[in-house]
């Protein structure tokens, strides 16, 4: 069994800022993580691995930087790790970043599944998983939180409802997101973390040509949709407190009710 | 080639999990003072009590600069987590893993990488601190092994290990030439084990006695060659005393971003007490004496790695950086004012952990006694 993860690597939630003139993400001395739904979704492979055996191999495109999240991933558990990373590519929106997944996920040999998080917590789309499953025309099962059956030619999973969960079957190759499930994800092994830094370190970079792709297809040249302006709302709550009798409060606060056509 | 940096790496993973899984316990840990057995598990799960040794004998292939990154953030968290993992890492199985028989290092070893059994390290005794050439605890060879008999004070993580390595004298007119190390498993009979010392700080970290009364150990057992303890010795101390520079770190900067942290919060005649002269120079203190400590420590760090003879700069980091330790924690009390005399903040805990720092690995009055012997006094 084979299995793909696609993993992000994004900034700490906690500290994101927006420069105030730009509204671009200020991505200097931020801290990176692992995307948390990615790494539900790297810890459902790693269980899958431990009951069913599996070969998992994790994808990601983004800056050389990103490397940490593939040898995090790599100390975790999983055998290799293929990183996208080309200028090329940079400025993707989610159907280009798709595309060019959906294209690097074509050279690898042979999958039975492909795990993603739900969404990524600095884009929130939650349209990467979706798209690459049209993209290889496989179907697809959205907000998984639980593995049920694993058997040749099928898999059985629950998707996260509102109000409860659906119990669905699936053909493989499939394409599942995850959302947070059971188990904690564990913490990578020190030791496998220092053999991710190696040369020898089953990890591999692919650029533009390695997945067979133009410039003009990818990154900010082959997105469908640009970002115009990036901003943080403002909350700006003004509270006001009224004194007096209770009686003469009332009044007031059913006068202003009235001023502002709330009754 | 693309690839990760494994110092960062490592450092960004461990304080991940010290952000985690210990700093929000850690007041309630060391509240109970009970051994922190379920961190304890994690650790082990990660590999990191395999830090030092090389990989194809059941370590994670790391050095000593990676052991004191993990010393140091864990620190950060909780000086007494840091503390035993550091006994675990090193004091606790260095001997056995390079002295060991393969049957040892699979009863022993291998099981402490795991986290299943627990290492410790007896050299202080009632009589004897300090001065270790006035160890009384004796190794007697006999037919079969050696008996040993004595006893032995300070042992960190005593009462929950499953085995020690006792230093003892061979030879009581040698003093320092004739001591040597011996391991002694906890179940071999003769083995007592005091329960645990009430102390100031660290107060996850179990302490206490151990006795030992004509305990026969085979052989195999004597972790050092005649004649050749001292420099055994001689060549951990480095590296405890760097590891120990490492912890005090951990917990400078612990200090130092509370103090940050509650200067920006606390409001004093109108204005944050971080705008105060004085405040702003207890944290720039800290922050130029945690910058010194650090190079100091990790250029011993640096210096065992590379082979080299690190013994000056190793005392020299450790002296500097656990007085810089003390004084973080000591001003820390001060920023928290009166909160820092309470027991519901973190200041107090940080100013009774540093005195862990000052003993082990030499007092700094020894210390300071050996520094100016290499300049001649
Ligand atoms: C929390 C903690 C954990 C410990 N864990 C361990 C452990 O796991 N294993 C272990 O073997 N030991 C351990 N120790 C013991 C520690 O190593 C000793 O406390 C230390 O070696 C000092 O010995 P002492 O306490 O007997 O002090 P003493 O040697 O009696 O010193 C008393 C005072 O005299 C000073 N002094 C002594 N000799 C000199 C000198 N030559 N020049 C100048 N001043 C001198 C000292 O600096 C000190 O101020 C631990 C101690 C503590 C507090
Ligand atoms: C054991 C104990 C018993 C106590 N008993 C009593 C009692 O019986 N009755 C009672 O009323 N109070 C009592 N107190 C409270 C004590 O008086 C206060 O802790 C003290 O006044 C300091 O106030 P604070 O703790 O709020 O610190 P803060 O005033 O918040 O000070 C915080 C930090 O800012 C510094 N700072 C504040 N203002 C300035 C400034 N202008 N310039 C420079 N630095 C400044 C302080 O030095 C300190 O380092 C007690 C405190 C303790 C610890």
């Amino acid at each position: 069994m084979n299995i793909i993860v696609l993993v992000k690597q994004v900034p700490n939630n906690t500290e994101v800022k927006l420069d105030p003139k730009t509204g671009n993400l200020i991505r200097e001395g931020v801290d990176t993580i692992v995307n948390p739904d990615d790494l539900q979704a790297l810890e459902t492979a790693f269980t899958l691995k431990e009951t069913h055996g599996a070969t998992i191999t994790v994808l990601s495109m983004g800056p050389v930087q990103a490397i940490d999240a593939l040898s995090e991933a790599i100390g975790m558990g999983a055998d290799k790790a293929i990183l996208l990373s080309d200028r090329a590519f940079a400025g993707a929106d989610t159907w280009a970043t798709s595309f060019t997944l959906g294209k690097a996920i074509q050279r690898v040999e042979k999958f039975d599944l492909i795990l993603t998080g739900r969404q990524a917590i600095d884009g929130d789309t939650a349209q990467v998983g979706p798209q690459i499953a049209e993209y290889l025309d496989l179907p697809q099962v959205t907000y998984v939180f639980d593995i049920e059956k694993l058997d040749t030619g099928y898999v059985q999973v629950k998707r996260r409802l509102e109000d409860g969960y659906e119990r669905i079957q699936c053909s493989l190759p499939a394409v599942l997101t995850i959302i947070g499930g059971r188990s904690k994800p564990r913490y990578p092994e020190i030791s496998k973390l220092l053999s991710a830094c190696t040369k020898r370190a089953p990890i591999e970079v692919w650029n533009a040509a390695d997945i067979g792709v133009t410039t003009a297809e990818v990154g900010m040249n082959g997105s469908l949709t640009q970002v115009i302006k990036t901003f943080a709302p403002k909350f700006e709550r003004q509270s006001e407190f009224l004194e007096g009798s209770a009686a003469s409060v009332a009044r007031d606060l059913v006068e202003r009710f009235k001023r502002n056509k709330l009754i | 080639m693309i690839r990760s940096n494994p110092e960062e790496l490592v450092r960004k993973n461990i304080a991940r999990f010290v952000d985690k899984e210990i700093i929000p316990v850690a007041q309630e840990l060391d509240n109970k003072g009970e051994f922190p057995r379920e961190i304890f598990e994690k650790l082990a799960r990660m590999g990191i009590f395999g830090i030092r040794y090389p990989r194809h004998k059941g370590g994670a292939g790391g050095n000593t600069t990676l052991f004191c990154i993990i010393c140091e953030e864990i620190s950060r968290g909780l000086l007494s987590v840091a503390s035993i993992t550091a006994m675990q890492c090193l004091m606790g199985t260095n001997f056995l893993f390079h002295s060991g028989t393969p049957e040892m290092l699979d009863q022993y070893f291998l099981p402490a990488m795991r986290g299943e059994k627990i290492g410790c390290f007896c050299m202080t005794e009632p009589d004897a601190g300090s001065d270790l050439g006035a160890i009384t605890t004796r190794a007697t060879e006999v037919d079969d092994g050696y008996l040993i008999n004595g006893m032995k004070t300070w042992v960190t993580d005593g009462p929950e290990a499953s085995f020690y390595t006792v230093m003892c004298q061979t030879d009581p007119t040698k003093r320092l030439r004739g001591i040597g190390y011996f391991f002694v498993p906890r179940h071999f009979s003769g083995v007592s084990v005091s329960s645990p010392f009430k102390c100031l700080g660290t107060r996850t970290t179990p302490i206490c006695e151990v006795a030992f009364k004509d305990v026969l150990i085979p052989k195999e057992y004597r972790l050092t060659p005649e004649g050749q303890g001292l420099n055994s010795f001689l060549k951990i101390i480095a590296e405890i005393r760097t590891m120990t520079a490492a912890l005090a770190i951990g917990l400078q900067r612990a200090a130092m971003a509370d103090s940050i942290k509650y200067a920006n919060e606390r409001v004093a005649s109108g204005k944050p007490i971080a705008k105060f002269q004085l405040i702003q120079a207890k944290i720039a203190n800290m922050v130029t004496n945690l910058e010194a400590s650090r190079l100091m420590t990790y250029r011993a760090a640096a210096m065992i790695d590379a082979g080299q003879d690190a013994l000056k700069e190793s005392t020299m980091a450790k002296y500097f950086a656990t007085e810089a330790a003390c004084s973080a924690t000591d001003e820390c009390t001060r920023i928290f004012a009166g909160y820092g005399y309470s027991m519901e903040y973190t200041a107090q805990r940080y100013f009774r952990d540093s005195r862990f720092l000052l003993n082990g690995g030499g007092t700094h009055e020894v210390l300071q006694g050996n520094i100016a012997r290499w300049v001649g006094l």
